[in-house]
C-alpha cells in the first residue's frame, strides 16, 4: 500500500483529468447536437437532385454523359475522411481500418490508387503508409462544410475523373446511423450512380433549356456535391458523437479510480492510526 | 403553384406563390401558375417572389442565389441552388467590405486560379449587394 501522501497526489491528478474529460464530453455533446441537425438538412437537396436525374433516366439520356459511364477501373481515387484530432474513441481507427481494407482489395485486383486525405489525422496516417500516392490533404475544415475546401475536394475529384487519370472515385467516411451506431463505409462518387426512383406521373415531356447536356451536367454536379456534402456532415456528426461516448467512459473510469484510491487512502490512514495507537499502548505497558 | 427553394443547408422556401422570377443562363424567366414543364439551369442572380396576385412591388421577397437547377412541373417549381440568402439576412456594409476585398484580391492575383476565384467572389457579392439594395428600397 502506497503512502498516504502518494495516494493523495494521485487522487488529485485523477480528479483533474476527470474534470478535463467531463468538459470535453460536454463540448462534444453540444457540437454533436448541432452536427446532427445539419446532417439532416441536406436530405431534401439530395432527394430533389435524384428526382430530376430520374426524369433523365426515364428518357434514357443519362448514360451518354461521361460522369455516368463506368469504365474498367485501373486507378481509383479514395477520399478518406477522418478527424483533425484524436481522443474520439475508435472514430479514426475505424475509418483507417475501412481504408486499409479498400487498399488491400485494390492491391489484390491490381488496381493502382490515389488518396485524398481529409482531416489532419487522416493525412498523418496516409503519409506513414508505403506505396500510397497522396493526391491532396485538407485539414481544419470549418464546422459548416460548405466551404472552399469542400469545392476544392470536389473539383480535384471531378478533374481527375474527367482527365481519366482515375477511373473511379470513392469516399470513405463514417456514416451516422444513430447517436449510438456509427459505421465506417465506402461510397462511390464517380462514376455517378443512383437508384432509379419512380418517375412522377405528372411529368409530361419537359423542355430542357439551354440543352439536355447542359442541364444534365448541372443536375449531376448537384447530386455528386450533395453526396460529398452528406458524407462530410455524417462524418462530423459521428466524430462528435464518438468523442462524447469516449469522454463519457473516460469520466466514468476516472470516477471509479478516484473512489478506489480514496478507499485505499482511508485504509492507509486508518492503518497508520492503529499502528500509532499500538505503539503508544505498547510503550505505556513497557513503562508500567 | 408551390415553390420550393432548396439549398444544401436546408429548405429555404416551401410555399404557395403567384409569381417567381428566376435568372437562367438564357436570361430571366418569370414563372406563373400553369407554366409549361421545363428543366433549366439557373445562374447566380436575384430571385424575386410574389406570393399573392395583388401584392405590390413592396411585398416582393428577394433571394440572392448561386448557380442551380430549375425544375418546373405541373403545380410545382423546384429550385436547387448552391446557396440562397434572404434579403433580410444580408448585411449591406459587410457585403460591401467583402466585395472590396474580392476586388483587391483580383487586382493582386498572382495566377489564373486566383483570378477565377476572385471573379466568382465578386459576382457573388455583387448579387448579394443588389439583393440588399432591393430589400432596402422596399422598406422605404
Amino acid at each position: 500500500m502506497g503512502s498516504i501522501r502518494q495516494l493523495k497526489s494521485r487522487i488529485r491528478s485523477v480528479s483533474n483529468t476527470k474534470q478535463i474529460t467531463k468538459a470535453m464530453q460536454m463540448v462534444a455533446a453540444s457540437k454533436m447536437r448541432r452536427a446532427q441537425e445539419t446532417a439532416k438538412s441536406a436530405l431534401p437537396y439530395t432527394q430533389a437532385a435524384l428526382d430530376i436525374l430520374s426524369h433523365f433516366a426515364a428518357q434514357g439520356i443519362v448514360w451518354n454523359h461521361p460522369w455516368f459511364v463506368a469504365r474498367p477501373v485501373k486507378t481509383r481515387l479514395l477520399i478518406l475522411i477522418a478527424a483533425d484530432k484524436g481522443l474520439a474513441g475508435a472514430y479514426n481507427a475505424n475509418a483507417f481500418k475501412e481504408y486499409l481494407v479498400q487498399l488491400q482489395a485494390d492491391r489484390k485486383n491490381g488496381v493502382a490508387n490515389q488518396t485524398i486525405a481529409v482531416g489532419r489525422k487522416a493525412s498523418q496516417f496516409v503519409t506513414r503508409l508505403k506505396n500510397v500516392v497522396l493526391a491532396g490533404s485538407y485539414a481544419d475544415l470549418p464546422e459548416n462544410p460548405e466551404c472552399a475546401q469542400f469545392h476544392a475536394i470536389l473539383q480535384t475529384a471531378q478533374a481527375a475523373y474527367e482527365a481519366e487519370t482515375v477511373d473511379a472515385v470513392d469516399i470513405i467516411f463514417t456514416e451516422f446511423v444513430s447517436s449510438m451506431t456509427q459505421t465506417a463505409t465506402t461510397q462511390r462518387l464517380f462514376p455517378a450512380g443512383f437508384t432509379k426512383s419512380e418517375v412522377p406521373g405528372n411529368m409530361p415531356e419537359a423542355k430542357y433549356e439551354p440543352s439536355v447536356g447542359h442541364v444534365l451536367k448541372a443536375a449531376a454536379y448537384r447530386l455528386i456535391s450533395a453526396q460529398l456534402f452528406q458524407a462530410l456532415l455524417d462524418s462530423r456528426a459521428s466524430e462528435h458523437s464518438m468523442r462524447m461516448m469516449a469522454m463519457k467512459s473516460a469520466t466514468d473510469n476516472a470516477t471509479e479510480l478516484v473512489d478506489d484510491l480514496t478507499l485505499a487512502m482511508n485504509k492507509a490512514r486508518q492503518g497508520a492510526i492503529t499502528q500509532e495507537l499500538t505503539e503508544i499502548s505498547a510503550g505505556v505497558e513497557a513503562m508500567s | 403553384m408551390r415553390l420550393q427553394l432548396i439549398t444544401l443547408a436546408g429548405v429555404k422556401v416551401d410555399h404557395e406563390v403567384y409569381e417567381v422570377v428566376i435568372p437562367t443562363v438564357d436570361g430571366e424567366i418569370g414563372v406563373f401558375p400553369d407554366h409549361e414543364p421545363l428543366v433549366s439551369v439557373a445562374k447566380a442572380g436575384v430571385i424575386s417572389i410574389r406570393y399573392n396576385k395583388d401584392d405590390g412591388p413592396d411585398d416582393l421577397e428577394y433571394f440572392a442565389i448561386g448557380g442551380g437547377i430549375i425544375e418546373i412541373t405541373v403545380g410545382l417549381v423546384r429550385i436547387l441552388v448552391d446557396e440562397a440568402d434572404h434579403g433580410d439576412d444580408i448585411i449591406a456594409a459587410e457585403t460591401e467590405a467583402a466585395l472590396e476585398r474580392a476586388l483587391h484580391m483580383r487586382d493582386t492575383a498572382a495566377d489564373q486560379i486566383d483570378i477565377e476565384k476572385s471573379t466568382q467572389l465578386i459576382d457573388r457579392h455583387a448579387v448579394r449587394l443588389k439583393v440588399a439594395d432591393l430589400n432596402r428600397r422596399r422598406r422605404r
